[in-house]
């Protein structure tokens, strides 16, 4: 998944299963979606969708794959066009280990192949119209991996947990002393935190640059991409979403990201959910730097929301 | 920490996509989703008994069986957990079967044909409600046949659901049915006036999903009847009043993907208090085509036959008969199906082609004169929309 994994579980009498035996189940379940949604796998479902592309084979979809996918769908249309699952063969026109621009040669040939609104979708399934296009739902089966997870273990009885998957974060109920579950949001320009909160039976989900930023004439670009352009977005540093769900919460985090500032700041507004933005400049705005469990770098909280958009 | 607010209309927007999984449900969940397109589809096929060779015939034409078969059926969502569905079919049959086995001059055995060719036309009817919930759903379904001698009514529920990481799907379902064979056909003497028959059927299974390409599943099922099981159309068929069965099933799905192809390795044992217990084994290759799917199969099967069957009945028995369905025998079936998808429509054809003889089969036994060879052959139109 591209990332640790934590899962923090107050075990009590109302769970029926060992320890052992839900950690065993959990790591079945992770196993299993990243084996169906990874594209650095050759035989999961999302390689087997994009290796059909442009043959006429639709893809047959379960109900799960399937309900992912009209999410990114919607997310493409409320975002006009910013979100597009088919933007991940931008990869192959910035090297983000290194400071070297696009060639302008890379984006006329990566370029066509980025589109959602040519992709085919019905009861048929899924089928990608032209050869070389690819849907990649790394920016979401993380994030959905986190609530399947958490539901798991609330129907397995469980009434205080937290999972973390390489920084998002769901939790069930608070911890077992009654105190909410911490969790600090991480500082993209540091190790630490930038500020910390508390989450009762809700998830966090951070996207930003992190890791992947790289510099170029003197400048951070973040490695998310405009499908439309092909270029490094302009907006927020990172963007930090509470919601009840991680999906819901990175998804709304994400295409914050693809947005300008001013984009950015209307569209977490029409999410009407807690949220914190961090801009080029290190400045920080939004619902949950205003509260009064704002702190400093060198707080320390068990868990840090991070989400380096590690793609599974 | 304050409470989140209410759902803003954006949440409401992106949630909705999606109610079909467990974690984003409130309350009773809908994991096992009705369909989301309703499916209208028409079918046809054709069933047809080679002729009897002269050799066989001891009286009678060597002309057999032809069944026109036409299904129609309509499936569709009701609301947000139901389905319904709608299934008719038309079984339009001539010509000629076997009435009795005598004796050649030869010695062999010979088939008595019934004579006059026979028109039978059977109409059946069945509904079926569908719920489904958070790891399953169930069925109820009630099936009318009516055709000029035969009527039978039968009752049906059926239940599926899948273990909390959707690796396993148990099955289970329970079947009844009672059935009135009244026989009206003038160009064969019968015995009987008005029979009946009743059946209580048990299904269960399981299929566990063992890798993201492989599959294998396992079933179990008991079927009991209690009436007139003999054939009133043949002469000399006198059957025990109950009978028996039970089947086992195993079949194995592997997927490969690099030759988007699938095969389907399928095995079936029965047996029953009548004596008579068969394998079946059948092998497909699903292959992916652009646009369509290709598939040919072989199936191979070998009978035992009945305690109380002979090529020639033995009168002096409390149980005979000499239909050949109930010898010994071996059978092969090879057969293609080709699916293609062109926008919302399937069209599919298949045909198939099936051999017996007493020779293959696994078991011993005399040759009954009678067995069967046929072709099938089907065309269909399915269409799917939203």
């Amino acid at each position: 998944m591209g990332g640790p994994a934590v899962l923090c579980l107050e075990y009590s009498d109302s769970i029926t299963a060992s320890p052992n035996n839900l950690l065993d189940q959990a790591i079945v379940m992770l196993n299993r979606l990243e084996a169906r949604y990874s594209r650095y796998r050759d035989d999961s479902l999302i390689s087997l969708i994009n290796a059909r592309a442009g043959s006429n084979t639709f893809t047959p979809l379960d109900a799960e794959t399937d309900a992912l996918i009209s999410l990114g769908d919607q997310l493409w249309r409320e975002s006009n066009g910013l979100f597009d699952l088919t933007s991940g063969v931008l990869r192959h026109v910035w090297n983000f280990q290194d400071t070297s621009q696009a060639s302008p040669e890379d984006l006329k040939r990566w370029l066509p192949l980025v589109g959602w609104d040519r992709v085919e979708k019905d009861h048929r399934g899924i089928h990608l119209p032209v050869a070389g296009m690819e849907i990649d739902l790394g920016g979401l089966a993380k994030e959905y991996a986190v609530d399947a997870v958490i539901d798991f273990l609330r129907r397995q009885g469980a009434a205080s947990a937290l999972v973390n998957l390489a920084g998002d974060i769901a939790t069930i109920g608070s911890q077992q002393s009654g105190e909410p579950w911490q969790v600090g949001i991480r500082d993209p320009r540091c190790s630490g935190s930038a500020i910390s909160v508390e989450l009762v039976d809700t998830a966090i989900a951070t996207s930003g640059t992190y890791e992947r930023a790289l510099s170029s004439d003197g400048r951070v670009i973040s490695h998310l991409l405009n499908p439309k352009t092909g270029l490094p977005t302009g907006g927020p540093e990172s963007v930090t979403v509470i919601d009840r769900h991680c999906l819901t919460a990175g998804a709304i985090a994400t295409v914050a990201c693809l947005q300008d500032m001013s984009g950015a700041t209307a569209w977490l507004q029409r999410s009407e959910l807690p949220w914190l933005l961090i801009d080029p400049e290190h400045r920080m705005s939004g619902p949950i730097a205003d509260t009064p469990r704002a702190a400093h770098s060198d707080d320390r909280t068990p868990e840090t929301t991070n989400s380096p958009d590690e793609h599974m | 920490m304050k409470p989140l607010p209410p759902k803003s209309t954006l949440l409401k927007s992106l949630t909705s996509t999606l109610a079909a999984l467990p974690a984003y449900q409130v309350g009773q969940a809908l994991a096992d989703a009705p369909p989301t397109f309703t499916e209208v589809g028409l079918r046809y096929s054709r069933y047809s008994e080679d002729s009897l060779k002269d050799s066989d015939v001891l009286f009678g034409a060597t002309s057999r069986y032809d069944i026109d078969i036409m299904q129609l059926w309509i499936e569709a969502p009701v609301g947000a957990s139901w389905s319904v569905a709608l299934d008719v079919q038309n079984d339009h049959q001539t010509g000629a079967s076997p009435w009795f086995v005598g004796i050649q001059q030869s010695g062999q055995p010979g088939v008595i044909m019934s004579g006059a060719s026979i028109q039978d036309n059977r109409v059946e009817v069945g509904v079926t409600t569908r719920y489904f919930w958070a790891d399953g759903n169930a069925g109820f379904n009630v099936t009318h046949s009516d055709e000029d001698d035969y009527e039978a009514l039968s009752f049906a529920f059926d239940s599926a659901w899948n273990s909390a990481d959707n690796s396993r799907t148990w099955s289970a379902s329970l079947s009844s049915s009672h059935d009135t064979v009244a026989p009206t056909r003038e160009a064969i003497p019968v015995f009987i006036e008005e029979e009946d028959l009743d059946t209580q059927s048990g299904y269960f299974g399981v299929s566990q999903i063992l890798s993201r390409t492989a599959l294998v599943r396992l079933g179990l099922s008991y079927t009991y009847s209690d009436g007139y099981l003999s054939d009133p159309y043949k002469f000399n068929d006198q059957r025990p009043t109950t009978h028996e069965r039970v089947a086992l099933s195993a079949g194995y799905r592997q997927f490969i993907i690099h030759a988007d192809a699938a095969v389907q390795l399928d095995y079936r044992y029965y047996g029953d208090s009548w004596g008579v217990d068969s394998h079946t084994v059948e092998l497909a290759w699903v292959q992916s085509l652009s646009q369509s799917t290709l598939t040919p199969y072989l199936r191979y099967y070998s009978q035992r036959q009945a305690d109380f069957f002979s090529v020639v009945a033995d009168r002096s028995q409390d149980h005979y008969s000499d239909d050949y369905r109930l010898s010994s025998f071996g059978a092969l079936t090879a057969g293609v199906r080709w699916a293609v998808t062109l926008g919302d429509w399937i069209f599919e054809v298949q045909a198939e082609r099936y051999r017996s003889d007493t020779s293959w089969g696994l078991y011993s036994g005399d040759a009954a004169p009678a067995l069967v060879d046929f072709w099938r052959g089907t065309v269909g139109l399915t269409w799917r929309f939203d």
